[in-house]
């Protein structure tokens, strides 16, 4: 019998192709070129043609699989492994911390590809970092049914790696963000906003050590904010360019000053 | 850093937000995000539509190129960064609780996805913002501005495609014994079929971004000649017939809606499904790509593109009727003299889907060669009523669905007003800027009155109802923001607030013998039967 999910797909597929081969004859196509794939004669828009027999393709194997495995019918998985109820579906993960740390990672691959070559290398590092953490959560989420004892095995692996390794790192996109923008600041505001986060960061760690009481979640959300707002300012900044430098007299090593300074 | 194995664990409120996994928290986490993007490129529109005021010249902004960068940056703020997430939201949070599944399919892929969609978002807003809109780039940290935009949007339509995949793979994999497809609820098939035709076109747009960006960025020998045309290159993602397969959702919603809101059974589930089918397929937008064009044969010329456009009224005209069908059968239940007042979420669900059918009928209108409308502001028209339906249709379903994804109720009337609100806005945005199209007015206007193709002096009262249509759409926006944040703290609701006929409803789903597409009003049905017959 054939599959809801067959007839969806494999109905797509006849849509997709006969709007090809519409296609491909009405925008010029000739002799049996739409219909053999442009193998003798032409199939006019190639664009249109291309695409929509591309979506004709990728339909039938939709088509193909969902019939080969029923439509993913509990009852048809239940008869497949010889079992009278249905196997347990996805079942709920928990929290976990990869997805965001990747999407971070793949968003500053992404803007580092525009505004810095540091940024996109941190980028693809975190990527990396997390494509290994993930893969051995999910290592560690198979070692056995208790899921306390899977969290410690995967702790003590991983722990001793993870703690040096996101100091440095965390450190290190924050220093480069804050370069990006007391470069792109003139010579006054650079020396401002440099004041400014050093009274914010005094200030912050003054008042957490006077309140010790302070929920973490204050804390955390603080700190989160702050890391956020520098690396959104980093990119910004790297994104609208450096300020202009000028070289001061002739000599290689003579010092960089400023075209505002009028020199 | 390690995760945990469960979110009710001693971790901050922080902790949990950032890490978690549950579908109705990234559900909310998507119809979150998506508002506030939606009221951002609302802005922008309004921003635009004030400009047009005025097609001499350009008074708000500072040249055409900024007027350029506004309006296209309305453009896919409304489609990828607000309504199709919006929709995304709603399928996450609704959809596993509609097949009977405990989690969505791939859990920590659809946060990453959020996520990712997320910083996409936050890059191209940023990208938009600092003159790097998709216009014509000049020299500089524009070009590197205009880079930026297009990395960000290869984010967004990352993020939009894995949630898409979470979603069709819980759809096709998470469902209880006894759901078949063919008998899951209309919402979750409509996710279905949309879904695969974003699959089948976002890689698509995506590709053109990376076109585009290659043009931008590599050196002269590598250009594929699309620097100067960036928007050419991905305009038909934002236009007929591209919009009707992001705004198909909308259909599931109302037809999950209407039979229960006027106790009646479908009578036409499988046709509707036949039918959305189609409409997704009218939907494929990914081959109009005039950018690609050869001298003489544009495609939107081209009899596929007709016909296309004129199919999709034909099957939004079905499905409407189809919708009408139920209503006239459950018209008793309704109305004087019955005991219900139709609901909220059934009134915007009905004129969501007349506004879909005002744009399938202004897309066909568009097609048609004498009219010569396919440069016009008619396009705009098409695209305003197919998103604004679509939006408006995100509206109903919230209304419907908002108690049982948050727990707490809102206020219905106040849910209607900003869609009704809404609804009058996209209609006088759709009316004027069809009218205007028909006087001449181009879909994009610059900055000079020749730019905005001449048009007959009627255009300026004209602009100026479009005006009036976004702000009224802002204004509706923000009221159904509004009732959203006050749900956050409304009262506790209850766990079925409509008498619904589907599993979503149900407390324990995996207790519900499921032999037809309603199952639970195949339980209410036995039960009234087994009650009489005990009666008597």
């Amino acid at each position: 019998m054939l599959t809801t999910g067959f007839k969806l797909w494999f109905g797509i597929f006849v849509a997709a192709l006969g709007a090809a081969v519409f296609a491909g004859y009405t925008s010029g196509g000739d002799e049996t070129g739409p219909i053999s794939l442009a193998w003798k004669g032409t199939v006019g828009n190639h664009v249109s043609y291309g695409l929509l027999m591309t979506a004709a393709a990728v339909a039938l194997g939709l088509a193909l699989f969902s019939i080969a495995f029923r439509d993913g019918d509990a009852e048809a998985a239940a008869e497949l492994l010889d079992t009278d109820d249905a196997p347990p579906g996805q079942r709920p993960v928990g929290g976990s911390w990869w997805p965001v740390f990747a999407a971070l990672g793949v968003g500053a691959t992404a803007v580092g590809v525009v505004v810095h070559p540091v940024v996109f290398v941190i980028g693809i590092c975190a990527v990396a970092a997390v494509a290994v953490e993930w893969a051995i959560t999910n290592w560690s989420e198979k070692l056995s049914g208790d899921e306390s004892h899977n969290a410690e095995h995967r702790e003590k692996l991983m722990r001793p790696v993870e703690i040096p390794v996101l100091g440095v790192a965390g450190i290190g996109v924050l220093v480069l963000a804050m370069s990006r923008v007391l470069l792109a600041s003139s010579v006054n505001g650079a020396v401002i906003v440099a004041t400014v986060v050093g009274v914010v960061v005094l200030g912050g760690a003054v008042l957490i050590s006077r309140n010790p009481s302070l929920p973490r979640g204050v804390v955390q959300g603080a700190l989160l904010v702050g890391f956020v707002a520098v690396i959104v300012a980093g990119i910004v900044t790297a994104a609208t360019g450096e300020r202009e430098f000028h070289q001061k007299g002739s000599d290689a090593n003579a010092t960089d000053t400023q075209s505002e300074d009028g020199h | 850093m390690t995760d945990t194995p469960l979110e009710t664990d001693d971790a901050t409120a922080l902790e949990r937000a950032v890490t978690s996994t549950d579908a109705n928290t990234l559900g909310r986490y998507w119809l979150g995000a998506g508002s506030l993007t939606l009221l951002v490129s609302l802005v922008a529109g309004v921003l635009v539509a004030l400009e047009r005021l005025d097609l001499g010249g350009a008074e708000v902004f500072g040249s055409a190129d900024e007027i350029f960068q506004f309006w296209s940056a309305h453009r896919v703020g409304l489609v990828l960064l607000s309504i199709v997430p919006i929709l995304v939201g709603l399928g996450t949070a609704v959809a596993p609780l509609q097949v009977g599944s405990d989690s969505i399919a791939f859990p920590r892929m659809a946060a990453f996805s959020f996520w990712t969609w997320l910083i996409g978002a936050g890059t191209t807003v940023t990208g938009f913002l600092i003159d790097g809109g998709l216009g014509t780039p000049g020299a500089g940290s524009q070009r590197q501005a205009v880079a930026l935009t297009l990395v960000g949007l290869l984010m967004v339509i990352g993020g939009l495609l894995g949630a898409t995949v979470s979603l069709l793979t819980t759809i096709v994999c998470g469902r209880v014994t006894g759901l078949t497809l063919a008998r899951i609820p209309l919402f979750s098939w409509t996710l279905l079929v949309a879904g695969t035709f974003w699959l089948l076109t976002l890689p698509v747009l995506a590709a053109n971004a990376v076109l585009a960006y290659v043009d931008l960025r590599g050196r002269t020998a590598v250009r594929f000649g699309a620097e100067d045309a960036i928007w050419e290159q991905l305009s038909w993602a934002f236009s007929h017939p591209q919009v009707y397969a992001f705004a198909l959702p909308l259909v599931g919603i109302a037809f999950d809606i209407v039979p229960v809101s006027v106790r009646s059974r479908l009578a036409t589930h499988d046709v509707v499904m036949v039918l959305t089918g189609m409409l997704g397929v009218v939907g494929f937008g990914a081959y109009a790509q005039s950018f690609f064009d050869t001298p003489g044969t544009p495609v939107m010329n081209e009899a596929i593109y007709v016909v296309d456009a004129f199919a999709a009224a034909l099957v939004a005209l079905a499905l409407f009727g189809g919708l009408a069908d139920t209503l006239r059968r459950g018209a008793a239940n309704l109305g004087p003299g019955a005991d219900n007042r139709p609901p909220a979420p059934m009134v915007l669900s009905v004129l969501a889907m007349l506004l879909l059918l005002a744009a399938t009928i202004v897309g066909a209108l568009r097609a048609v060669d004498p009219f010569d409308l396919l440069a016009t502001s008619a396009t705009g028209a098409q695209m305003t009523l197919t998103m604004g339906a679509a939006f408006v249709g995100a509206m109903a379903g919230t209304l419907w669905w908002g108690d049982r994804i948050v727990g707490r109720s809102t206020s219905q009337g106040l849910g209607l007003l900003a869609g009704l609100v809404a609804v009058v806005g996209v209609l006088l945005v759709g009316v004027a800027d069809l009218l205007s199209g028909f006087m001449g007015q181009n879909d994009f206007t610059g900055a000079s009155v020749v730019a905005a193709g001449s048009p007959d002096s009627g255009v300026d009262s004209l602009n100026l109802v479009a005006l009036v249509g976004s702000v009224l759409l802002l204004v509706g926006a923000v009221g159904w923001i509004a009732n959203g944040i006050r749900r956050l703290t409304g009262a506790t609701a209850s766990p079925d607030p409509w008498g619904g006929h589907t599993l979503e409803w149900a407390a324990d789903p995996s207790t519900v013998e499921v032999t037809s597409d309603r199952p639970l009003l195949d339980l209410l049905e036995t039960d009234t039967l087994e009650t009489s017959g005990a009666a008597s």
